[in-house]
């Protein structure tokens, strides 16, 4: 069970968030706070896991409340998702180290998702690393890309991308079902991509490994990495030897 | 000052009609008559000091410089409304006046012209000057007066001009608003009414459109009064407005969106799309039972991008097919198409295959210079 504390403002917004965290399993809902100072209170006599938090509240911003706790370094500080109804929040949130940031109103779907990713926080804090968010410095490579798409705000692990196509000064990233069309060219993206799991097999196109099947000459002299779901990415020459030592390892 | 110009309107008093080109035209005609008279009597092997000729024609074009300004200064806009009755019964005796007046001041100036004759008193000077100089007096004052009136006439042209390229930017930018607000409330209030409606059968479905709707609302309010947006947010808005009528569909319309990658940026106005597809799902995907097909397609035409709609469903009624289009979400892109681009661009509506029905707009490819950076970060 995943003690859990939520914030807001709002009754309505309260009752809404106590209804839906009902029907999550490892949800245990150990209190509620309406201003920043009662959250402050609440979270340091209660030490929750896990913290739904409303950005705009009375008194100081949400921010703040994060600040104040991270102040004290022995104090264990929650997983935090926000729930707010401003996008304009996601960079700092991201900063922060959130685990997701729910924009209201949010679907129950939308919800699980966010909880299954602040699971994986709380048990990755738990297991090997120190209470505060120290882990974020030492590796070069991103976890995790934030960005707005279809109205949402997205805080996507980098795992579960499948593979990423270039389409002129955008690139499209593919996951499982899904795909987001960002302002970005490949060559940025691939920089801050961990080149122990994401491959560049063309000059549009990167795959992440986990997804690779095989690689295959086509009857017509082409290569094509296949991934696991079937899909087909022509492939350079240049990058086959690559990928060929990659497949030979794993 | 009073001819100053007043909330952008054209003044009835250009600048270039100022006393320096009064007196600076004055000044030429004097020269050129100077020289005119002072190479007429070297011809007939006279001498003459040209300087005393610089003298009387420079005094006789500086004074109607003089008068020409005072006239154009004084009653310039009595001279340009003047009717021909009192162009007759009035100017013409104040100019045969002005005539006089100037030679009197002209011969109280030089007592000594004309050379070569035998001394005579001021005025019967004045009755020889008059004999030879009346008829130029009178030609230049009413080559002024017409002057005059042209100006007038040319300054009027010119300000109806800027007034209908005025009107015309406001009128257009009126009905752009108007149809973009225009366009919005039905929209709205039909989702409103079909979350309304899952409310009461299926609370998840009408979260979900809750949700969806919210989205989309967020992207509109941000986008304000933008009215022209790159492609790639307009299908962004396209792929949620889909993604919401999808549910209502049960997925059984297949759904295709096919972009030329270098279009992404392609400037298109905001929402053109958006009654295309809502007249494909109602008036065809709709009156089917089992599955469908909903195509958009971006492509590039040489410097045009043309965008097409396909959707299956019962063809196109015998209203469409006369041409007769009442429906007033197309006539709304076709309006907004024409304010936009003028006859720079096209749209058709046919059917084509089996009952499917196309639409096919065509505008002037335009990249969106400096595409906001979307928000997009990367970390732990």
């Amino acid at each position: 069970m995943i003690p859990t504390i939520l914030a807001d403002d709002e009754i309505l917004a309260r009752q809404k968030l106590r209804h839906m965290l009902l029907e999550e399993k490892e949800i245990e809902l150990v209190g509620e706070s309406a201003t920043t100072s009662e959250t402050l209170g609440l979270v340091r006599r209660e030490k929750p896991d896990l913290l739904f938090l409303d950005i705009r509240m009375h008194g100081k911003d949400a921010f703040d409340v994060v600040a104040e706790l991270a102040s004290d370094p022995y104090f264990p500080m929650p997983t935090i998702i926000f729930t707010t109804a401003h996008d304009s929040y996601a960079l700092r949130a991201f900063e922060v180290h959130a685990a997701d940031y729910l924009l209201k109103p949010f679907t129950s779907e939308r919800l699980n998702i966010a909880i299954q990713r602040a699971n994986l926080q709380i048990q990755s804090r738990q297991t090997h690393q120190p209470p505060l968010m120290a882990h974020a410095n030492n590796n070069p490579y991103a976890n995790r890309i934030v960005f707005k798409s279809r109205g949402r705000i997205l805080f996507l692990p980098v795992s579960s991308i499948r593979w990423i196509g270039a389409e002129e000064n955008y690139v499209r990233i593919c996951t499982e079902g899904e795909s987001y069309l960002l302002r970005e060219p490949i060559g940025r993206l691939e920089e801050k991509l961990d080149p122990q799991l994401f491959l560049r097999v063309h000059r549009s196109s990167i795959v992440n490994l986990q997804f690779v099947k095989e690689v295959r000459t086509e009857n017509t002299g082409e290569s094509v990495v296949i991934l696991l779901n079937g899909q087909k990415l022509s492939m350079s020459r240049s990058y086959k030897s690559r990928i060929n030592e990659w497949l030979t390892h794993s | 000052m009073h001819n100053s110009d007043q909330g952008g309107r054209v003044s009835t008093r250009p600048s270039f009609m100022n006393p320096a080109a009064f007196l600076g035209i004055g000044a030429l005609l004097a020269a050129v008559f100077a020289l005119q008279e002072w190479v007429e009597v070297r011809q007939m092997s006279h001498h003459i000091d040209f300087t005393l000729l610089v003298k009387a024609w420079g005094v006789q074009y500086l004074l109607w410089g003089l008068i020409c300004w005072g006239l154009w200064r004084f009653f310039g806009e009595e001279l340009q409304k003047v009717s021909l009755f009192w162009a007759i019964a009035a100017v013409f005796p104040i100019s045969i006046l002005l005539s006089v007046v100037e030679e009197m001041v002209w011969v109280l100036c030089f007592p000594n012209l004309p050379l070569w004759m035998p001394h005579m008193n001021y005025w019967s000077r004045l009755l020889f000057q008059l004999r030879a100089e009346l008829a130029d007096g009178l030609v230049i004052f009413w080559c002024a007066f017409f002057l005059f009136r042209g100006v007038g006439y040319y300054q009027r042209f010119r300000e109806k001009e800027a007034a209908a390229a005025r009107l015309e930017v406001q009128l257009a930018q009126a009905r752009l608003h108007a149809m973009r607000t225009n366009l919005n409330p039905h929209f709205l209030f039909n989702t409103l009414n079909s979350i309304s409606s899952l409310m009461r059968s299926d609370v998840t479905a009408a979260d979900l459109m809750l949700e969806q709707f919210s989205s989309l609302l967020r992207i509109c309010l941000e986008r304000g009064e933008t009215q022209l947006i790159p492609l790639r947010d307009e299908m962004e808005f396209n792929e949620m407005y889909m993604a919401m009528q999808d549910r209502r569909f049960g997925g059984r319309i297949r759904q295709e969106i096919r972009v030329q990658p270098e279009l992404h940026d392609a400037l298109v106005p905001a929402m053109i799309l958006q009654p295309i597809l809502e007249n494909a799902y109602q008036h065809g995907l709709s009156y089917l039972s089992e599955s469908g097909l909903l195509k958009i397609e971006a492509s590039k035409e040489n410097t045009c991008v043309r965008l097409e709609v396909l959707n299956s469903g019962v063809g196109l009624n015998p209203g469409h097919k006369n041409g007769n289009n009442h429906n007033l979400g197309l006539v709304n892109v076709k309006d907004r198409l024409r304010l936009h681009y003028g006859e720079n661009q096209s749209f058709s509506i046919k059917e084509v295959g089996q009952a499917q029905v196309l639409v096919s707009i065509t505008l002037p490819l335009q990249l969106c210079e400096d595409p906001a950076q979307l928000l997009a970060e990367y970390g732990a």
